[in-house]
C-alpha cells in the first residue's frame, strides 16, 4: 500500500525530471530512465572541450577503419592515451525493440514482431503504462539495458586475465565480467543481474553467451520481459572506428514462443572516460529503494 | 573474532547451543536485540533468497491467531558457500526457529538456529583464517609484484587482520563491523576532534544503525573498502596505467587509481570539482609498494568500519605491498584537519583467497 503511494511520489519525481525541473532532478536516476527527452540533460558538468568533442563525435565523412590489436582481433577497448566511451548510437533514447509506430528497420524488431507469450505481452503493456523500471531504484541492469544508458560504458579488455570487463556508468556503479578463458557456465548458478557470461571470438565478432539471469531488472528501458530461463547471445562487431554493431538473440522459453534477434549500434565517443556516477547518490525515491527497512511487508510488491 | 555479546547470550540461553552470527555483513544487533531470545514454529509462506540477507517468511500460530513472521538469515553468498540454496526450504515446510527478536517489536527474528524435519539448516560455519605466508609474490612483466591474480589463476583479497580503523599502536577490540567491544575505548581509536569523537560515540551507541552503506547501499570510499566482507580485487590495467579496485560486497562497485601522472582534478567530462565517494586517486610505485594519494571525497559515507567521521578535507596516502603471495600489507595515513587533531596512521593485512572469484554481492538486491 505504502509502496504504491511512494510509487506515485517517484513518478512525480520522474515527471519533474523529464520536464527538466532543475538540474539536480535531471541528474537523478529517474532522469536517465525517461526516454529521449533527457538525453544530454543528465550529463554532469564537463570541461567544455571534452563535452564538445564528445557530443560532436559523429563526424562527417567515412569513419576510420576498425582498429586492431596485436593478435589481429578488433579492438573493443580504448588504445592507451585515447580515452573514449561507447554510447548507444541513438543516445539515451536508443531502443532494443522499436515501437510499432517506428519505421521498419532491418536490425531491429518492432514490438508486435517479437514472439511473446500472452503473459509476456500483458506485462509489457503494463510496464509501458507504468514505467517504474528497477533501474530507477538503482538495480544493476543486465542484458542490452547495460548498453542503453545515456552515460555509456567502457569495454576493458584484459588479455592477461582472460576477461573482458564492461564498466557501467549509469546505475549503481557496477560492472560485468566476461570470462574469455574457455570455462563453462557453472552448474550451480544462482540467478543474478548480469548472469554468467563467457565469450569467444568468431572471426571479427565477439560472441558472448550468458545464462543465469534473475528477473529483477528489465532488459531494456521499455520493459521487454524475460525470465530466469533466458539464454542470451550477444554479438559485438566493430564495423569501423566509430561503430560497434550489437546483435542480441533472446532465447527465453519462459516468455517467448521462439528465439528472436534484435539490436542497435554503439557509437564511439572520444575524449571521454569513466567517471563516478552513483545512482543512489541523488535518488529521489530512497524509500522505494530501501523499503524503509520494512522487509516484512511484501504484500504490495512493485511489479518488476 | 568473537561477538562481544556472545558470552551474555550463551549465558541466558543456557541449554540451546546458540551461536551468534559472525559473518553478518552488517551489524545485526542494530536491528535485533540479543537479550530477547525466542523460539518459533511455523509454516513457510515465502522465501526471499536475496542479498544482503535472506528472509524466510512463515506463518506462526493456528486458526484466527496466525501471524506472518520474517526470519532473517545470512547473505545468499554465505549460505551458498555452506551449500544451501533457495530450494533448501519451500513454502509449506514446517520450521523450528530459535533466534533473537527485532528491537522495534515487529514480527522479525534473526534465525540463530533453524531446523527442518529435525535437521539443522542454514548453519554458516565460521571461516578459518590461515595467515601462513605463501611463496614469493608473483611478478608482472615490469618486475613489480602483482596486486591481482597471476595469469591462469584466480583469487582476491579478504579477511582483514583488523576490522576497525584504529591508530597504529592502539589495541582496540571490535567486531567484524567495527563495533567496539568496550565503548570506553572510543576516544583511544584515533586523535579525534571533540565533535568527531562525539559523533563516533553516537554512531557506536546506535550500534552502527545509521551506516549509509547499510541504509542506502552507498559506496565504501577510503580504507573501508579494504575491510569489507566479501573482499576486494585489485586489477592492474598496465596498458592504460590504471588500477581498478573491485569491491565484492556493498554494491559490487569499482574504484579507479590512475598511474598515468595526471593531477587530482576532474576526469574528462565528468567530475571536475564535485566531491566523490571514492575520491580522486593517483598512484605511483615506490620500489615494491604502490603508493596512492586520494582526495576529493564527499561526506555522505562512512570511510571506515565502526563509523569514524571524516570531512571533505580528507586526504589519504595508502600504501599497498604484497609481502608474499598470500599477504597484502595495507597502510594508510589519514590527514583530515576537519575531524582530527593531527595526521595519523593505521594498517592491516589482507589475505589472498586463492582459487575463488571475487563474490558479486549487491546490497540493492533485497530491496523493493
Amino acid at each position: 500500500m505504502r509502496h504504491r503511494a511512494l510509487g506515485g511520489a517517484c513518478i512525480l519525481a520522474l515527471v519533474l525530471a523529464s520536464l527538466g525541473f532543475g538540474q539536480a532532478a535531471a541528474q537523478g536516476p529517474g532522469g536517465q530512465s525517461r526516454g529521449a527527452q533527457d538525453v544530454g540533460q543528465g550529463l554532469p558538468a564537463a570541461p567544455a572541450a571534452g563535452a564538445q568533442a564528445a557530443r560532436g563525435a559523429v563526424a562527417a565523412g567515412p569513419a576510420k577503419p576498425t582498429p586492431r590489436k596485436a593478435d589481429g582481433k578488433p579492438m573493443l577497448g580504448t588504445a592507451p592515451g585515447e580515452p573514449a566511451l561507447w554510447l548507444p548510437s541513438g543516445g539515451g533514447g536508443e531502443r532494443f525493440v522499436n515501437a510499432d509506430t517506428a519505421d521498419a528497420s532491418a536490425d531491429k524488431l518492432r514490438i508486435s514482431e517479437v514472439p511473446m507469450q500472452p503473459w509476456a505481452r500483458a506485462i509489457l503493456d503494463y510496464r509501458l503504462e507504468n514505467q517504474l523500471e528497477p533501474h530507477t531504484r538503482c538495480k544493476p541492469s543486465g542484458g542490452p539495458r547495460q548498453f542503453l544508458t545515456p552515460y555509456g560504458v567502457e569495454i576493458v579488455e584484459m588479455p592477461d586475465l582472460k576477461q573482458i570487463l564492461i564498466m557501467d556508468l549509469g546505475g549503481p556503479h557496477t560492472y560485468r565480467a566476461i570470462f574469455m578463458d574457455g570455462r563453462p557456465h557453472p552448474a550451480d548458478l544462482q540467478p543474478s543481474y548480469y548472469g554468467h557470461s563467457t565469450g569467444r571470438w568468431d572471426g571479427d565478432t565477439l560472441v558472448i553467451d550468458t545464462v543465469g539471469f534473475n528477473e529483477k531488472f528489465w532488459i531494456d528501458r521499455q520493459g521487454t520481459p524475460h525470465t530466469e530461463k533466458l539464454h542470451m547471445t550477444e554479438r559485438l562487431t566493430r564495423t569501423d572506428y566509430n561503430t560497434i554493431k550489437y546483435v542480441v538473440t533472446i532465447d527465453d522459453p519462459g516468455a517467448y514462443t521462439k528465439p528472436w534477434t534484435s539490436g542497435f549500434n554503439f557509437r564511439w565517443t572520444a575524449n571521454s572516460e569513466l567517471f563516478e556516477y552513483v545512482c543512489q547518490d541523488n535518488n529521489y525515491a530512497p524509500d522505494l529503494m530501501v523499503g524503509a527497512q520494512e522487509f516484512v511487508d511484501r504484500t504490495s510488491k512493485i511489479v518488476p | 573474532m568473537r561477538h562481544p555479546v556472545l558470552g551474555f547470550v550463551v549465558m541466558i540461553a543456557a541449554a540451546s547451543l546458540l551461536i551468534l552470527p559472525l559473518s553478518a555483513h552488517h551489524e545485526i544487533t542494530a536491528k535485533f536485540d540479543p537479550a530477547k531470545t525466542t523460539r518459533l514454529q511455523g509454516v513457510v509462506t515465502y522465501v526471499d533468497w536475496a542479498n544482503p540477507h535472506v528472509h524466510i517468511f512463515m506463518n506462526v500460530g493456528t486458526g484466527n491467531n496466525v501471524a506472518n513472521w520474517a526470519v532473517e538469515l545470512e547473505s545468499v553468498i554465505d549460505l551458498q558457500k555452506a551449500k544451501y540454496t533457495r530450494e533448501t526450504v519451500k513454502p509449506g515446510d514446517a520450521l523450528n526457529v530459535e533466534g533473537i527478536l527485532a528491537r522495534d517489536g515487529s514480527r522479525q527474528v534473526w534465525g540463530n538456529t533453524v531446523t527442518l524435519a529435525g535437521k539443522r539448516i542454514f548453519n554458516v560455519p565460521e571461516e578459518t583464517v590461515n595467515r601462513t605466508p605463501g611463496g614469493p609474490a608473483p611478478k608482472s612483466a615490469d618486475g613489480k609484484p602483482r596486486l591481482g591474480p597471476a595469469p591462469g589463476t584466480t583469487g582476491y583479497w579478504a579477511r582483514p587482520s583488523m576490522t576497525i580503523l584504529a591508530e597504529n599502536g592502539t589495541n582496540i577490540r571490535a567486531n567484524k563491523n567495527g563495533l567496539l567491544a568496550n565503548i570506553a575505548d572510543a576516544g583511544k581509536v584515533a586523535p579525534f576532534q571533540q565533535w568527531a569523537k562525539d559523533l563516533f560515540e553516537l554512531r557506536q551507541r546506535n550500534r552502527l544503525a545509521d551506516d549509509p552503506q547499510y541504509q542506502y547501499c552507498l559506496p565504501p570510499g577510503g580504507p573501508r573498502q579494504f575491510q569489507e566482507a566479501y573482499g576486494v580485487q585489485l586489477v592492474e590495467d598496465k596498458d592504460h596505467q590504471r588500477v581498478f579496485v573491485f569491491v565484492g560486497g556493498v554494491n559490487h562497485n569499482w574504484r579507479l587509481i590512475y598511474l598515468d601522472g595526471r593531477q587530482q582534478v576532474g576526469q574528462l567530462r565528468g567530475d571536475s570539482d564535485n566531491p566523490l565517494y571514492y575520491g580522486r586517486a593517483v598512484g605511483k610505485w615506490e620500489g615494491d609498494t604502490l603508493v596512492v594519494d586520494t582526495k576529493g571525497f564527499n561526506e555522505k559515507f562512512w570511510f571506515s568500519n565502526g563509523g569514524l567521521p571524516h570531512t571533505d578535507k580528507l586526504h589519504l596516502i595508502e600504501r599497498f605491498t604484497r609481502t608474499d603471495a598470500n599477504t597484502l600489507k595495507y597502510e594508510v595515513t589519514i590527514d583530515d584537519p576537519g575531524a582530527y587533531t593531527r595526521t595519523w596512521s593505521s594498517g592491516w593485512n589482507l589475505q589472498w583467497v586463492a582459487g575463488e572469484e571475487l563474490p558479486a554481492f549487491y546490497c540493492q538486491d533485497n530491496r523493493p
